[in-house]
């Protein structure tokens, strides 16, 4: 099966595999996603997983041997994020390799680089039938530093709490790293059982872009993983679009010397809608672009901040509005700010605001066919959703919009809660 | 027009000098839906001090090269340049750095109307009192934004601990005081100085004619008139080859402290070729001494005494150049003692020959990864040039670097008393 995207799509060994043959760059892009649903008894050990996989493999067990073999592949870049889409928790890991015909490799690089990723995901090192304890202990500690680490970037940490607090009663509330409290009940024994069950049960889907063809990739799969997967498995909307409410407010202190303020807003629309268009020409003219309302009235009108923008998770169906202020400019910020999402929903948005956000929305499109990395990412929006859109149909879909269809969509978006967060000395 | 072409490396870079003295170059991507153009000044925040020939010598306000970049944006009669670049489809922005100063845009349709715009807003400097003073509360806040930003506070505690004299220890955005004396007058006097043609480069890389593009910008040109401009000098006082302090520690609340360290170089004033040699050589150097699959790294993350993020990097210019290296670590104290420790034991035996072979295979795949996107191309591309040397003849310097000069480099470089550390730590 083909897609209007480009990529050719199979199986193997469990596994579905999306490929997309091409010449247009120096590298072979690999991303593999695994996904599961974002649960509390789950979400710490699933991220801890790949933290101690990457340590160290069954042929390669000590990790300064893992990392040399990568440098031998000419330093091919291997790394791995874990984070939520909606509802799931994705670990997704990548592998950027050099095309063979750029240097003089006696090996196959696309051949070696999925032996290794193969290895590093299903044949890790193991003592007395689970994980290496030393390598557990460690990595522990090091997701323990990220998650308390959180709070040392201002702009990060008050977006999570904005999060946090927006959503105390869903899944989402959750962070992708877990809860630092999990961390000390696991055991390279709970670890391991826990890998295993995931590694059955999470959804996996592996792309390649470059110069290769499907048929070589399933080969490749076949050979390199060691995975036992029953069927292929795909992902369960689970999106629950929550029911609008009056708007909280919460304000926090921290040492620092700019206020953050962050607003989250609740919508009705997700990226399975067919209003996801016009959905995200609501964000585009709000805050996405240096020409939008926020940017235009908060900072370049009022001289409040340095950044003023929106973002858009189509997955989730959520909205977050950011900036940072003097702390004493709060309430005009604030209403600065309201006054913004007024317009949006009274349609009080000129034609120039139109044209110029589909033009903007037009391009962000159209470059992602120059990033191997952006396209796979892209075309896992279809995965994740179950709603095919290729590009093109998008792009028509942005076209067609029209003042009213955004207007229609602001009424779907709902402020649900103002954070803000300031200085200790601060009254 | 005069073509280059880099069969290593697959690509072909056409390139003019036109009449004004600008330097055009363009790299075409066929296949490439998007085209990522920057217009640059070497102009950037150490420039604070400098004289063109034939005029009078003068000292600016810290921070003006960034608010000049700020400033820019501004258009006769309330236009707007964000506006009219979003109008055609066209993402756009800029940044300053210690010695450049780059306007950009990447578009994927109506590029050269786009790439018109971007020359255009460059070469027309519109500055008013108000418009400068409206400006001062939105730097203001960047400003304050980076204050709450550990890493950048621990990065320029360590330029600080350095430089005692060289402007490169001044922060590039300024502070709120030294912006707040900018005047429009200012700006101009800085414009005049830095933004004419032959101080200036662009560079276009992506889904674009060649011919096409270089014309369109050569008919732009010509329709400027540009007086001949003379030198101009910069003007930096002599800077101590010893660094000004040895610790330098800001607080600000961290999870953990935050310790980065580094050897301030000795020689300076060297340019093109030999830098770039230098510098490949230096970057070698320090990812076989700290690289993540080195033993030190292992030690140290086994030890807790790094964490994941513990990375290195090499800055340098004629006038200054440094490594630096951390993360952040539970105990910066003994952090520092066992690579003391570790690095002297490296500088007894020299580095392993199949590490050196493996690193040097490391940098040169992710020199040709680089090569991936159009924006790191633009970038390094216009860094390289300003300074002498040329992007795409990279490969081959990496391929005749030897043992015994990466062993040397470690010797030289790496002199205790030549390092500073900065820390960043929680309020006591």
């Amino acid at each position: 099966m083909t897609t209007k995207m480009g990529f050719e799509h199979g199986q193997a060994g469990g596994i579905r595999i999306h490929v997309l043959p091409t010449r247009r760059f120096k590298t072979f892009a690999i991303s593999l996603y695994a996904g599961s649903p974002l649960a509390e008894d789950t979400v710490t050990s699933t991220a801890l997983t790949p933290f101690v996989l990457r340590r160290g493999t069954a042929s390669y067990p000590e990790t300064r041997a893992f990392r040399e073999r990568l440098e031998q592949l000419y330093g091919a870049g291997f790394g791995f994020d874990v984070y939520k889409r909606g509802d799931h928790q994705i670990v997704h890991f990548r592998m950027d390799t050099i095309n063979d015909s750029f240097v003089q490799s006696e090996e196959s690089l696309l051949d070696s680089s999925f032996a290794f990723l193969g290895e590093a995901l299903s044949s890790p090192v193991l003592e007395n039938g689970a994980f290496r304890s030393s390598y557990v202990k460690t990595e522990r500690d090091t997701v323990r530093k990220k998650l308390e680490a959180i709070v040392n970037d201002k702009i990060r940490y008050a977006a999570e709490r904005c999060i946090e607090v927006m959503c105390s009663h869903e899944p989402y509330r959750l962070h992708p790293l877990g809860q630092r409290s999990d961390l000390d009940s696991i055991t390279p024994e709970s670890l391991y059982q826990s890998y295993r069950t995931w590694l059955n049960e999470a959804v996996f889907d592996l792309y390649v872009v470059g110069d290769t063809t499907l048929e070589e990739v399933q080969n490749l799969v076949q050979q390199h993983f060691k995975m036992d997967r029953a069927q292929v498995s795909d992902y369960t909307s689970s999106v629950v679009a929550s029911a609008a409410r009056e708007p909280q407010t919460v304000i926090e202190k921290l040492d620092i010397n700019q206020g953050k303020l962050n607003l989250g807003l609740r919508s009705q629309i997700t990226y399975r809608d067919d209003n996801y268009a016009a959905a995200l020409m609501y964000n585009g003219i709000l805050g996405g672009y240096p020409h939008s309302k926020l940017f235009i009235n908060v900072r370049e009108k009022a001289s409040l901040a340095y950044y003023a923008s929106s973002r858009y998770d189509g997955h989730k169906g959520i909205a977050t509005i950011q900036s940072g202020i003097e702390i004493p400019n709060y309430d005009k910020a604030v209403d600065i700010i309201k006054k913004q999402l007024e317009d949006m929903a009274n349609g009080v948005i000129t034609d120039m605001e139109m044209s110029q956000t589909k033009a903007m929305i037009r391009n962000v499109v159209k470059e992602m066919q120059d990033s191997a990395f952006e396209l796979i990412a892209y075309d896992f929006n279809r995965v994740i959703s179950g709603k095919e859109r290729p590009a093109e149909e998008l792009l028509q879909q942005i076209e067609g919009i029209s003042t009213e269809d955004v207007q229609h969509a602001a009424a779907s978006f709902s402020l649900d809660t103002i954070y803000f967060l300031k200085g200790q000395k601060e009254e | 027009m005069e073509r280059i072409q880099y069969d290593n490396l697959q690509e072909t870079l056409y390139y003019e000098v036109l009449d004004n003295g600008l330097h055009v170059y363009v790299l075409p991507k066929p296949g490439f839906q998007k085209t990522y153009a920057t217009f640059a000044t070497k102009y950037g925040s150490v420039d604070n001090h400098f004289q063109v020939q034939n005029e009078e010598e003068v000292k600016v306000p810290d921070g003006i090269a960034h608010f000049l970049e700020h400033k820019m944006f501004e258009e006769p009669e309330g236009g707007d340049v964000f506006a009219k670049f979003a109008s055609k489809g066209a993402s756009a922005n800029a940044f300053t750095s210690f010695d450049q100063t780059v306007y950009l845009f990447s578009a994927t349709e109506h590029v050269l109307d786009n790439l018109e715009t971007l020359i255009d807003f460059v070469q027309t400097p519109y500055f008013t009192d108000q418009n400068v003073d409206k400006e001062k509360g939105i730097i203001g806040q960047e400003i304050n934004m980076y204050k709450d930003n550990p890493d950048w506070r621990l990065y320029f505690g360590l330029i600080e601990a350095m430089y005692k004299v060289h402007p490169v220890h001044i922060d590039i955005a300024g502070t709120v005081e030294s912006i707040g004396t900018i005047t429009k007058e200012d700006l101009y006097t800085c414009y005049n100085a830095f933004y004419h043609p032959s101080n200036m480069l662009l560079f276009v890389v992506g889904g674009v004619d060649a011919e096409q593009t270089i014309k369109m910008v050569r008919e732009n040109q010509a329709r400027k008139t540009y007086e001949p401009q003379g030198a101009i000098q910069r003007i930096f006082d002599q800077e101590p080859q010893e660094v000004a302090e040895q610790r330098r520690v800001n607080r600000l609340a961290v999870s953990l402290p935050k310790c980065l360290f580094g050897f301030k170089e000795k020689e300076t004033g060297l340019a093109g070729e030999d830098q770039l040699r230098r510098d490949l050589t230096t970057k070698l150097m320090l990812d076989l001494l700290y690289g993540s699959s080195t033993e030190l790294y292992q030690k140290l993350y086994d030890e807790d005494l790094i964490t994941d993020n513990f990375s290195h990097e090499y800055s340098s210019a004629p006038q200054y150049a440094f490594s630096a290296a951390g993360g952040d670590t539970r105990d910066p104290d003994q952090l520092l003692s066992r690579i003391r420790e570790e690095v002297d034991r490296l500088k007894e035996s020299g580095f392993d020959a199949s590490d050196f072979e493996r690193a040097k295979k490391k940098k040169m795949g992710g020199y040709l990864r680089m090569l991936n996107s159009p924006e790191n191309i633009a970038h390094e591309f216009t860094r390289y040039q300003f300074r002498g040397s040329n992007l795409f003849t990279v490969l081959p310097v990496y391929e005749s670097i030897l043992l015994e000069d990466v062993n040397r480099r470690l010797q030289e470089h790496v002199d205790w008393d030549q390092l500073s550390v900065s820390l960043v730590l929680s309020p006591e």
